[in-house]
Order: structure tokens, then sequence, then C-alpha cells
């Protein structure tokens, strides 16, 4: 796993890699460099891409992309025990204009992934034709899982102004 | 012929959960299908932010209503990495069974949902019956039926009740007991392997590319296994095998299906055999008072569908600061689901879902 994080660190400039940690390794790299390490770790075997997902860090004013990288290695393998890992890659982007591009040429699997983050955290992810909504019924002024949008407040906005049917029966008489 | 549009669920007999399938068809044929999920989406995720760390264990729960053991599992299992906290022994063992357990009721239950849509209704009685015999067990063991909040950070909620060894090993006889049964009527008949045969295909590059795991996968002849590859509470201590097939079709899938269980029959036997003495629980600090050190993790478990993973980031306060499940469903619902549906006839349509073993719910989270 140490010769997986020298290869890292020697073939793309400006990455950070964590302390490793039950097999598992941080990496943050500079946003134009996170399509091809993941590409350069796909063709090291790296091939299931388990997760994508997002941080709202409010205070810093952005988001982080986290890839979740493992490979579907089988019990015998000719990887050793020291290499089975996972890969944690990390990126900010702005939280004001969040674009990035998509992953899709690479891990086919990227695509509903990227529908979510597209519709929770409002972020756009160039290249992508289906980021159509997936699982909420209605368009939100805030995305919805960002840091700022308060479920408690919503509802109250919401649901509050809706009169019981009781109070309505009421008020006809 | 006329293109037509058809939709498939939510209120429709043959499907199977809050899921809809929308079918561009010509014909009985498919030309295209849509997966559309969002019917059970509850915003669990964003729910937890609002709640402290042992709050959210009657949230997770109910992310997957037909095995949410190894939800709390996945849960447990990342606040511990978190808060550096190491698990007895015995707890181990204990969970390491009520994860088996819980393995066997979902892959009964989804022996009903397949042996139900085929016809076969008599087999589908059985294996109901036979769920509900380990749904009585849970209740011995945790006070409840279905959604059972018993493994914690730091162990499980209690210790195995007087009498528990014997009437669980006394149920694992009886299922046992009835697989030729189950064999005869059902996974040696000729309809089945009519009706399933060459069925949902899916090719092993196909199956890596779109990230799949758990069953699908292993009809494919990947022996890929995160209870092998990673093991978590006791799976390094107990011998069992992982079941794998060739072909990647539905029928392959459900007979992997089969195998599992007597695996899990298995393992719960060793379990109960080699279970050691001890405490189950190691003391938390005060819940209400609990500030975990800051941190991210990402850990994965082998759910009754594939691989369950969650990624954890901790600010150092008393509630998560974001929580994301990774669930198997994810990808073999809306990919998998609609490259197999291509070109499939619509007869066909609750045979490939049912095979595939998609949990609504799991996706909407």
């Amino acid at each position: 796993m140490n010769k997986l994080k020298k290869e890292l660190k020697s073939s793309f400039k400006g990455i950070r890699t964590g302390i490793l940690e039950d097999n598992r390794l941080a990496v943050s790299a500079p946003k134009d460099a996170v399509l091809p390490i993941l590409s350069f770790l796909k063709n090291k075997g790296y091939e299931h891409l388990s997760l994508i997902s997002c941080v709202d860090w409010i205070e810093e004013k952005e988001l982080e992309l986290v890839y979740v990288i493992t490979s579907y290695l089988q019990k015998n393998d000719e990887y050793a025990d020291n290499e089975r890992l996972h890969i944690l890659l990390k990126t900010r982007i702005s939280r004001e204009n969040p674009e990035f591009k998509t992953l899709v040429p690479i891990f086919k699997n990227a695509e509903p992934y990227e529908r979510e983050l597209h519709e929770l955290f409002g972020i756009n992810f160039e290249g992508n034709k289906r980021l159509t909504p997936l699982l909420l019924e209605r368009a939100y002024k805030i995305p919805p899982f960002r840091k700022d949008f308060n479920t408690r407040e919503y509802v109250k906005e919401k649901f509050d102004k809706i009169s019981f049917v009781e109070e309505k029966k009421n008020e006809r008489a | 012929m006329r293109e037509l549009e058809l939709y498939f669920g939510p209120q429709h007999l043959g499907m199977v959960g809050n899921f809809s399938i929308t079918l561009k068809v010509e014909g009985d044929q498919i030309l295209e299908a849509h997966a559309n999920p969002g019917w059970l989406h509850r915003g669990f995720e964003k729910l937890m932010e609002y709640r402290t760390w042992i709050q959210n264990f009657p949230l997770v729960c109910r992310i997957n209503v037909i095995e949410p053991d190894s939800m709390e599992m996945v849960y447990a299992m990342a606040v511990e990495k978190l808060a550096k906290i190491e698990v007895p022994e015995r707890a181990n063992y204990i969970r390491a069974i009520v994860l088996e357990l819980s393995r066997l009721a979902s892959h009964l239950f989804g022996c009903w949902a397949y042996a139900n849509m085929l016809g076969f209704d008599t087999v589908a009685q059985w294996a109901m019956y036979h769920r509900d015999l380990i749904l009585d067990l849970f209740e011995q063991l945790t006070g409840a039926r279905v959604y059972h909040i018993y493994i914690c950070p730091g162990g499980v909620r209690r210790d195995l009740p007087e009498g528990f060894k014997e009437k669980a090993l006394n149920t694992l006889h009886t299922i046992g007991g009835c697989i030729p049964d189950y064999d005869a009527t059902f996974f040696n008949n000729r309809l089945f392997y009519e009706r399933a045969k060459g069925i949902g295909k899916i090719t092993r590059e196909e199956a890596k590319e779109l990230g799949v795991t758990g069953q699908i996968l292993r009809a494919t002849g990947i022996n890929f296994d995160i209870r092998k590859v990673e093991p978590y509470a006791v799976y390094d201590k107990v011998d069992f095998e992982i079941p794998t097939r060739e072909d990647g079709d539905a029928y392959s899938r459900v007979w992997i299906i089969r195998d599992e269980m007597i695996q899990s029959v298995h393992t719960i036997m060793q379990c109960l055999e080699k279970i050691p003495e001890g405490e189950v629980y190691k003391r938390v600090p005060n819940p209400f008072k609990w500030n975990i050190p800051k941190g991210e993790t990402y850990v994965r478990v082998e759910s009754s569908r594939g691989e369950l993973g969650l990624y954890m980031v901790s600010n150092g306060k008393d509630k998560p600061y974001r929580v994301h499940f990774r669930t198997p469903s994810y990808p073999h619902g809306l990919l998998v689901l609609e490259k197999l549906l291509k070109n499939a006839s619509i007869a066909d349509v609750g045979n490939i879902m049912i095979s595939l073993y998609v949990t609504a719910p799991e996706i909407d989270r």
C-alpha cells in the first residue's frame, strides 16, 4: 500500500495523502486531477466504484466530493493482503458555483450517484446526460441536503399554513 | 406495431414494494425501461444530522425493512471506528448469530416473493412460515419481531436469554430438515428451470462495470464476499463457503440464495457452539453528552443483497455531520434492472426484478 501511495504522489502533482488506517487511504486532490487519478486507479485494478458522496462544509463555503474506490478482489487472489484498500478520493468545489465533470465515461455506475447529488446538493455534473429528478417530488429553492436547508423550519413554513380539516369546517359554518 | 408507454408499479400486482418502472413496449417486447424510485424517500440521511449518535438507531433499521440488522451493524461499526471502541468477544459472536439469522429470514422472504411470482404458492407459504419461526427467535432475543434495535455501539443490548440456544437449534433443524422438500417441489422443478433459465442474463464484465455486488455478482462466477475479504464480527473464526455459479441468469441467482441459506444455518450452529462466556456490552459515555472525535470513515458489510457501506463524517460534536449509505439495491435496482429489461418480454418483468432481489426502501432511503 505504501507502494501505491508513492506511485500516486510521483504521478500526480498537488495531492495530499492521509495516514493509512485499517486499509483506508484518504487522498485529497485538486479538481482537475480527480478524473486522471480515477482512471489511473481503475487500470491498477481498483475497478469497483462503491460510492460517490458529498459533504457540505458550509463554514468554508465549499462542497467536498468523495469517491470511494475499492477492488473486486477475491479470497486467495493474487493481491497481497496489504493491498486490500479502500481509497477515499476527495476534492473540493465551490459552493456558489458547484460544477464538476462527470465520471460516467470511466465508471458507468456513477450515473445514479451523480443524479442524486445533482438533486440533493445542486451540483451540476458536466457531461452527464441524465440529470433528471431521482428521488424528490418537487424542486426546492435550496437543495435539501445542504446544511443551510433546515428541515424543521421548512416543515413549519410549509405545513403550518395548511389548516386542519375541522378548522375549515368551522370556517364554513 | 405501435409503441406504448406502460406503467409498472407502484400500484401493480406484480410489483414488490414501493417502486415503479416505466416501460416503453412494442407488442409484448420491452424497448426501454426507466426505473423510477422515490416513492419511499424519507430523507433519513438528513434527519440523522439532527439527532444524536444513539437517537439514530430507530431510523437506521428502517432503511431496509426486510433485513434491518445489517443496517444496525454497519452503523454501529462506523460509530465504533470513529470513537475507537473495542467490542467484547461474546458480543461479536451474538452479532454474527443475529446477522446470519436475519440473512436467513431475508432469503426466506426472497424465496416467498420469487415462488409466489412464479405461482408456486405452496413453497411460498412454507418460506413465509419458516421466516416466522426466525421472527419468533428474534422476539425472544430482542423483544421485537421486525425492527430489533439490538446491535448498538459497544456490543449488543442484552445477553442471550435462557433456553435461546436450544430453541435456535431446534428452529434451524426444522428449517434444514425441510430443504429436501423445497428442492423436490421448487428448486429441482422443471417449471422453475424452464421459467428462469437464461432470463435476465448478465455477464461478468457487465456486472463489474455496473458496480454489482452480492448474489448477482456471485452468479457470474466471481467469488466476492465482504465476509471473506474484510472479515467483521467473527466471520474469520467460523468456517463457511461462498456459493457461486457461472451463468449469471435468474436461475443461478435463485440457486445461490438457496445455497447461502444452508451456509447460514451452518454458520449459526458453529457460532452457538463456539460462543465464549463474558460480557456483551462495553459501556459507552453518557449518550446525551457523547461527542465523537473529528474524523471520517467508510465501513462495509455483506448484507443479504450485497455490499452495504456507510460513509460517515464527524466534526467532533454530539451528532453526525454527514451520513451516506451505500446500499446494494442502489446499482441493482436502477442500472442493472434497466439494462436487463431491455428487449425482455413483459411477462418477465417480475421474474427479472425479483431475481435481482431489489428492495425499494434501500434505494430511496
